[in-house]
């Protein structure tokens, strides 16, 4: 079954709330579950939809954006393994197959956006700077916005206008470029933490900084917790030895005081 | 006593009323909105603050532009823990603590807070909901998609509650951090530069894929024989040391930085060497 000019459209608007959602984790519109029904539902086939949702999600539920990485596009492999169900009439399990080259083309292209978009890190200090902080809302928002369009345009190309091209060109991506680009990923943080380290660094903290860096390097442990009690461990000796150190200060002055009177008391 | 010289003449803050609180857990919806690589929710999460530190910091405009540019530093959470952080943040600013406590306890608490709410949100609850909600779909049931869109709607108004929790705390210790300020952010630092140096070496990663041939039929993996032999993690450990040095050191601008970082990645892409 084909595909009608008003059905792409509406699926578009749709992609442009479940991409907006996906990018601010709001609602979880964003999950297959939701996406295929919603599909489903404009193309007139809501069965098709929630049986598709269903699958899909279950293949998502491992797929997680945890940690910064990016896995396939949950929205394009929603909206995708419905329409490919519906026109080629593939069962949906198999549509789920088809639809990966469209989710991971978005996923290439939502990497492409968290790398750009280190470019306005620098106008939004400025407008911090200046508290332009209305021109700080309006370029967050747009940012937001131009993710949303990105897949209300992605989606219309792929689901109306031009299915086989886009495939294609999915395909015909050079490897070492998308392999480029998900290196690049992979050290971009390190820009944050230089800048991070250029206020908090001093001297004295090197020896902390090595000694977390080394706990994370050696337990492997899924998230930072056991770093954090290091840290914490840390920060609490540093700690009772300042409360310490302030004490023994203190003491020895009162000394040196009551030392001074006594000598006075004496001399007379 | 030593709390005292650190007082100085701060400006008056204002505080936050209880309705200011709320409207800032829903502003934690805002967290993503400039996400990026460089800074991650940094920007989004300043931007989630702004109303309140407009209350907070009143006429004090030096006061406002340095504590937005302060909080769009690096931070990488889980979007259910940004209201807990966000609350604790807004009583700590109201009670005018210094800003290096601030964010010192900001960049050691959200790796961890990262962690907890990740293993709830992601590997416990979606798991869950997903396998029940998705066990009705698959049979032709609408109730699969409303269970898991009821569960998600909880999840969002949930942020309020957490945000409350996280300025109680906030106004709660801060007396006992007042009193202390000196010695806290002292130790505020060792914890945040602890859990950096922990983030460097699991968030940035680097992979030589360079074989060094040996002899004819045997060849030496650079990373996994050689580099990670000598300290795993070494390369983003020097990288993140090379770009500190640049910036602090020559100025480098950090988007030369980026522009540099991405021309390293696609080159090394490129010949094969990561």
């Amino acid at each position: 079954m084909s595909i009608s000019l008003a059905q792409g459209i509406w699926i578009s608007v749709f992609a442009i709330i479940a991409g907006i959602d996906f990018w601010l984790e709001g609602f979880y519109i964003f999950r297959p579950i939701i996406v295929c029904t919603v599909v489903g539902a404009i193309l007139g086939n809501l069965k098709l939809g929630l049986v598709a949702g269903g699958l899909t999600e279950l293949v998502f539920a491992g797929l997680t954006p945890v940690g910064g990485t990016q896995p396939p596009n949950p929205v394009m492999a929603g909206i995708m393994t419905v329409v490919l169900a519906y026109t080629t009439g593939h069962s949906p399990a198999t549509a789920i197959g088809l639809s990966l080259p469209f989710s991971i083309l978005t996923q290439y292209i939502i990497l492409f956006y968290y790398s750009a978009f280190s470019v306005f890190a620098k106008k939004f200090n400025e407008y911090a700077e200046k508290l332009e902080l209305n021109k700080f809302r309006n370029l967050a928002y747009g940012l937001t916005l131009l993710v949303g369009l990105t897949y209300g345009v992605l989606s219309f190309l792929c689901v109306y206008a031009a299915q086989k091209p886009m495939s294609n060109f999915v395909n015909s991506f050079p490897g070492w470029l998308s392999h480029g680009f998900t290196i690049a990923g992979g050290i971009l943080p390190a820009v944050g933490f230089a800048i991070l380290l250029q206020t908090m660094l001093k001297g004295r903290y090197v020896p902390y900084l090595l000694l977390g860096f080394t706990a994370a390097c050696f337990i492997k442990f899924g998230n930072l917790m056991p770093v954090a009690v290091i840290g914490g461990c840390l920060a609490a000796i540093e700690y009772y030895q300042a409360v310490r150190t302030r004490k023994i200060k203190n003491e020895l002055k009162e000394i040196r005081e009551n030392q001074n009177d006594g000598g006075d008391s004496d001399g007379i | 006593m030593a709390s005292d010289e650190q007082q100085q003449t701060t400006p008056k803050r204002h505080k936050l009323s209880h309705s200011d609180v709320t409207k800032l857990a829903l502003r934690s919806l805002l967290n993503q909105s400039a996400f990026n690589y460089e800074l991650m929710q940094g920007d989004g999460y300043a931007l989630s603050l702004i109303p309140a530190l407009k209350k907070i910091y009143g006429d004090d405009q030096k006061g406002l532009s340095e504590a937005i540019k302060a909080n769009t530093a690096f931070i990488n959470t889980n979007n259910y823990a940004a209201p807990l952080l966000l609350g604790l943040e807004a009583s700590l600013e109201e009670n005018g603590a210094p800003r290096s406590t601030i964010d010192g306890l900001r960049i050691a608490l959200f790796g961890p807070l990262a962690g907890i709410g990740d293993s709830i949100t992601w590997f416990t609850i979606l798991p869950i909901v997903a396998g029940i909600a998705a066990s009705f779909a698959k049979q032709g049931s609408l109730i699969g998609p409303i269970i898991f869109l009821a569960v998600y709607i909880a999840l969002f108004f949930a942020r309020i509650p957490i945000c409350h929790l996280g300025y109680s705390v906030g106004t709660k210790s801060i007396s006992s951090i007042r009193a202390n300020s000196g010695i806290v952010s002292h130790a505020a630092s060792v914890l945040g530069c602890t859990v950096i140096g922990g983030l460097i070496a699991t968030y940035v990663t680097m992979n030589v894929k360079l074989k060094i041939p040996v002899t004819a039929t045997h060849s030496i993996a650079l990373q996994k024989e050689f580099l990670d032999h000598i300290f795993p993690n070494i390369l983003p450990l020097g990288y993140t040391f090379l770009l500190y040095w640049l910036i602090k050191k020559k100025h480098v601008s950090p988007l030369w930085l980026i522009i540099i970082t991405f021309i390293v990645a696609l080159v090394c892409s490129w010949l094969g060497v990561l």
